[in-house]
């Protein structure tokens, strides 16, 4: 039982780091149609970016907003250099998974060819333990998932409650009427994409923080636990994305706990195959967004 | 030519042989029917572990250092074929979960998840294929045959001729030049076309991926009886985009365009990098050439993104109107192909634009 219970605690975190980055990626494919597999390594180079600062003596905070600007720069440059032209030569839906896997495989031997295949680590220092019962946190990690509620309930406003918002709801769900409505829905794609980068980049650092050592393979390692967090919920929801995050955190660190180690992301991956099975447009996807096939 | 060099040349060709067969494989599921399979590499896997489980052997010989199941030692062809019977039974069953009802963009994704979960898998249970560490030692087939390893070798490249040789004219030119070629050709290009004519799209889909799945794991099968070893390093998923590249810079659907592809995506690169005198650290090298591999399908997609040698556009005899019924369908599946080329998703208005500007 307790074993269950320390596994919820880590679950709980898990489940934080994977909703920040599993709804920066769930936007991107909401507003572009585009399932943008370089976005486990943009996390890294975020990281990367945030490690460069923490060698520069900045702190967790500064950490998390340098590692999230970097993130955002760098996802608004690939969707305004790289994705957008492939799209204007009419490069098909799978073709912009083959550029997006390239564009993938490109910056990560970029960064391992810069770092090289070596560990590093931040060097934030070790914070308290508290604990309540078998539920054992640390104060960072306790901070994790202050920070995760605190980014989907701004992320709620934004999306309900702003123009912005609105304009990003309205082009997801359909961008010619949105662009015959008034909104300009380049400038609304691009603040889509600078969001779900800064979203990306926080979540690279505080996946980081979490592991504490990090290589140039660690967020494309993460990356198919979040395409698979978005894809539980349906991909291009947001409160999906947060849902299946929620849930796949708690699978991997309870059989984490109480299975093997070794398989937590196995049945993780089970579960969303079992998932598509019966509903193959994922928990939160709409008729529309389902297949075509006969 | 020095003995070193003849087994370079020979060990390259065996590399070119089973290059072949593998972007032929993919060609078919890929280039042909428009499947994406970014799993491509499981299936090579799952043949080649099968071709060594069956050659090696109980798993206590060699003194027992590496554990895997079964452990048989059956007699040389059959191991080949077991690789590719169960490479394709296990196409089957990632066929049934993927093609039925998922979009394709999701399919890839699917197939990435499960791709990822493999290796996972192979990885977490030492027991089963030998873990990270792989399966190796594995011996090679008729080898006590030959008197000179030279002479084994050249063997060898026969032998993975002949297997490219009947893989091409049974299998990959009996589809690819057939009607059902064309109907596979009709569910990639606009697929509720084709089943509006009354092809069975998911059923095409199926076969096509369990025969590609099958021709994958002979290719791994013959690679693995021939180095001796394989391990989960060695078919990460991005290996897959390796045949990707090849395909798409010979020329996506042409069965020569993409042999075309073999021969300068995997050979031409993994072999100039060897002649690159080492600078930097080791891992540089290796950094780089993955560098370039995307960098090199990026480029093909942008500036050539029908390859290198593009597949024939198959165009109806013109024999003026209603001279076969199959005729201006036909005509308006190629039509629609330029415009399912161009990728939306919204089908409807492709169909329309495709049936339109075809009659």
């Amino acid at each position: 039982m307790s074993t269950l219970i320390a596994s919820v605690g880590f679950g709980l975190v898990t489940a934080s780091i994977l909703a920040l980055a599993a709804v920066g990626f769930t936007l991107q494919f909401g507003i572009s149609n585009l399932l943008n597999l370089a976005y486990g390594d943009t996390m890294t180079a975020a990281a990367f970016a945030a490690y460069l600062a923490n060698r520069a003596g900045a702190d967790l905070w500064l950490m998390l907003l340098t590692g999230g600007a970097f993130g955002a720069v760098v996802s608004l440059a690939l969707n305004r250099f790289v994705y957008t032209p492939f799209r204007r030569r009419k490069t098909s839906l799978f073709g912009m998974v083959i550029v997006s896997l390239s564009v993938a495989v490109i910056v990560q031997n970029l960064l391992l060819a810069g770092f090289g295949p070596s560990f590093f680590t931040y060097q934030i220092g070790q914070s308290r333990t508290l604990r309540a019962g078998s539920l054992a946190l640390t104060v960072n990690q306790l901070l994790i998932i202050a920070l995760a509620v605190a980014a989907m309930l701004a992320l709620h406003l934004l999306l309900t409650r702003t123009r912005l918002g609105k304009a990003m709801r309205a082009t997801s769900t359909n961008p010619s009427l949105a662009l015959g409505c008034g909104i300009n829905t380049p400038r609304v794609v691009g603040m889509a994409w600078l969001l779900s980068g800064f979203l990306c980049g926080v979540a690279g650092v505080v996946l980081v923080a979490n592991t504490t050592a990090f290589q140039s393979t660690t967020g494309n390692d993460f990356l198919v636990l979040v395409v698979a967090a978005a894809m539980l919920g349906g991909v291009g929801k947001p409160y999906g994305a947060m849902l299946g995050a929620l849930v796949l955190g708690l699978v991997t660190e309870i059989a984490a706990g109480i299975i093997a180690p070794g398989l937590k992301e196995g049945f993780a991956f089970a579960l969303l195959v079992l998932v598509l099975l019966v509903r193959p447009q994922g928990l939160f996807g709409d008729a529309t967004s389902r297949a075509v096939a006969a | 030519m020095s003995a070193a060099a003849v087994f370079y040349l020979t060990t390259l060709l065996v590399y070119v042989g089973v290059d072949i067969l593998a972007v032929w494989s993919l060609n078919l599921q890929w280039g042909i029917a428009g499947i994406p399979n970014l799993a491509w590499i499981l299936f090579q896997s799952a043949g080649a572990y099968t071709a060594a489980v069956l050659t090696l052997g109980p798993s206590s010989g060699n003194g027992g250092f590496q554990s895997y199941i079964i452990g048989a030692r059956l007699p040389f062809p059959l191991p080949v074929l077991a690789g590719g019977l169960v490479a394709g039974a296990l196409a089957a069953l990632v066929g049934l979960v993927v093609l039925r009802r998922l979009r394709g963009d999701y399919q890839a994704v699917v197939l990435l998840v499960i791709t990822v979960t493999a290796t996972l898998l192979v990885e977490n249970f030492p027991r089963f294929l030998n873990g990270p560490a792989g399966l190796a030692l594995i011996p090679q087939p008729l080898s006590s045959r030959f008197a000179s390893s030279i002479g084994y070798a050249w063997f060898y490249v026969a032998l993975t001729a002949a297997v490219c040789a009947v893989v091409y004219f049974l299998v990959v030119r009996r589809i690819t030049g057939s009607p059902l070629g064309r109907a596979l050709r009709a569910t990639r290009d606009c697929d509720f076309a084709a089943a509006a004519l009354g092809k069975n799209i998911v059923g095409l889909r199926l076969f096509v991926f369990v025969v590609g799945g099958v021709i994958a794991g002979i290719s791994g099968a013959l690679l693995v009886e021939f180095i001796t070893a394989w391990s989960p390093g060695g078919w990460m998923y991005v290996e897959s985009l390796v045949v990707f590249t090849a395909i798409i810079v010979g020329g996506t659907g042409n069965d020569f365009g993409v042999m075309a592809g073999a021969l300068l995506v995997p050979v031409l690169f993994n072999e100039i990098t060897r002649y690159i005198p080492t600078f930097g650290s080791p891992y540089l090298v290796d950094a780089l050439q993955w560098v370039v591999i995307g960098g090199l399908a990026l480029l093909f997609m942008w500036f050539r993104p029908r390859g290198l040698f593009p597949e024939r556009r198959r165009t109806m005899a013109l024999g003026g109107p209603g001279t076969t019924v199959a005729g201006p369908g036909q005509a308006g599946v190629e039509a629609g192909r330029a415009g399912a080329s161009q990728g939306s998703g919204a089908g409807t208005s492709t169909a329309a634009g495709g049936a339109g500007s075809g009659l």
